[in-house]
């Protein structure tokens, strides 16, 4: 955990500083907007890797019936839906200076949007239930067969279609006009940050729910 | 294995028969929620494709989660404690998929029938939309099983099994949107087949899913 800690404000210092001073590419329509990829991206891998140990867990504790594996893995939900809608309003965000508008029907805002949508009928069903033993159980259950449709919704549909993204359809891209890597400099260091700040910020979250937990 | 699930499905369907209101109440929540459509629409009718489709998918998808359900609900508490002395989970949970699917392929073809009659349609060729009518049914009730499986453990079920079903089957949704939009010229496998497969894959993933899965959720 001390690594993970470090490591997280290492490389969150360094990308706060570095993503804004260093020498980027410019393309036409994003220019400047770029420097988007050094936040907005990160919050998207943080949150599917904090969402695939939540699932994890979840499948854990159906096949060990241990209920300290359905508390983590509530705990990671959460993390990772706080992670989606950063992801989703840094995004907002840039897309109002670079598209014009705040949101449009582009195929990867519906899968976010959707997955979110998913993972806050995983918190409506577990308020509903009042006996412990069953909401971990049914709680559980949901949760892993939602992530396995978050999957085909956040990595298969988007690709099957034109993206406004950069990088789909014929819009300036990360990797085909970046030449000399110095976006992958900042880029690769930030992500790497931002999941240990996912874990760590996870951390401190399950043992204040540790503690406040009755049972 | 292949007994069991009959007999169950055998016994669901002649419950269906004798207490037909359900089998009613679907068809006339169908008939009645086209009929507002219609009547919303006049005086010129659908014009667009794209307004066809999604009305059509859409009261597909909402009698099919009314329909779905029931299919757990019907079940009183000393018939399932029954069910866990003489079936194993995977029997069970099958015979519900193909339960559910025939009920589905039912609401399916009604809506197709009374929506082209009431508002027209769009379709040319037949064989692919007909096709795909069977395969939209299969991947919804696929989807929603589960789903309603869980929605039976909550008390306040039904608004639940809803509001879970909603965010899950939105994919198979855009798909099937997608393909139909495309039944309304000549038929064409290489436009259609990513989204096919896709749709099969799909299916392959939830029916996995669904097999693993319940058999944590039934017992309690």
């Amino acid at each position: 955990m001390k690594l993970v800690k470090t490591l997280s404000v290492l490389l969150l210092i360094y990308t706060a500083a570095a993503g804004i001073l260093l020498e980027v590419p410019r393309l036409p329509i994003l220019n400047e907007t770029i420097r988007v990829l050094y936040f907005h991206v990160p919050m998207w891998f943080t949150m599917i890797f904090l969402l695939l140990l939540s699932s994890f867990n979840a499948y854990k504790f159906i096949s060990t019936k241990n209920i300290k594996y359905d508390l983590i893995s509530y705990n990671y939900a959460h993390v990772g839906v706080y992670f989606g809608v950063l992801g989703i309003v840094t995004g907002m965000i840039w897309a109002n200076y670079t598209w014009g508008t705040f949101w449009t029907n582009d195929p990867k805002l519906n899968g976010s949007a959707v997955g979110l949508l998913i993972y806050f009928g995983y918190f409506v069903l577990r308020n509903s239930i009042e006996d412990e033993s069953k909401k971990a159980k049914v709680s559980s259950v949901y949760s892993v067969f939602a992530f396995s449709m978050l999957i085909p919704l956040i990595f298969i549909l988007p690709r099957l279609t034109d993206s406004l993204h950069p990088g789909n359809g014929g819009n300036p891209g990360f990797n085909v006009y970046d030449l000399n890597s110095q976006l992958r400099l900042v880029f690769y260091p930030a992500v790497i940050g931002f999941i240990c700040l996912g874990l760590w910020i996870a951390n401190i979250k399950f043992k204040l729910l540790k503690l406040t937990d009755k049972r | 294995m292949i007994n069991k699930i009959f007999s169950i499905l055998y016994k669901d369907l002649k419950i269906e028969i004798n207490q037909s209101h359900l089998f009613f109440s679907v068809g006339l929540y169908v008939i009645s929620s086209i009929y507002i459509i219609y009547i919303s629409y006049q005086p010129t009718g659908i014009l667009g494709l794209e307004h066809w489709v999604s009305i059509f998918w859409v009261i597909i998808l909402f009698s099919s989660i009314t329909a779905v359900s029931k299919s757990f609900f019907q079940e009183s508490g000393s018939r399932n404690y029954y069910y866990y002395f003489v079936l194993s989970p995977d029997e069970l949970i099958f015979s519900k998929l193909i339960y559910n699917f025939l009920f589905i392929v039912f609401v399916t073809f009604l809506t197709f029938l009374v929506f082209s009659s009431l508002l027209g349609n769009f379709i040319y060729s037949y064989s692919f939309f007909i096709t795909l009518l069977f395969m939209g049914s299969l991947s919804i009730s696929n989807c929603l099983t589960l789903i309603s499986a869980i929605g039976h453990q909550v008390k306040n079920n039904s608004i639940l099994t809803a509001v879970l079903s909603f965010p899950v089957i939105i994919p198979i949704l855009l798909i099937l949107i997608k393909l139909s939009k495309m039944s309304s010229s000549e038929f064409s496998w290489n436009i259609i087949q990513d989204d096919f497969y896709l749709l099969i894959l799909l299916n392959i993933i939830l029916i996995a899913m669904t097999k693993i899965l319940f058999k944590f959720l039934w017992r309690n």
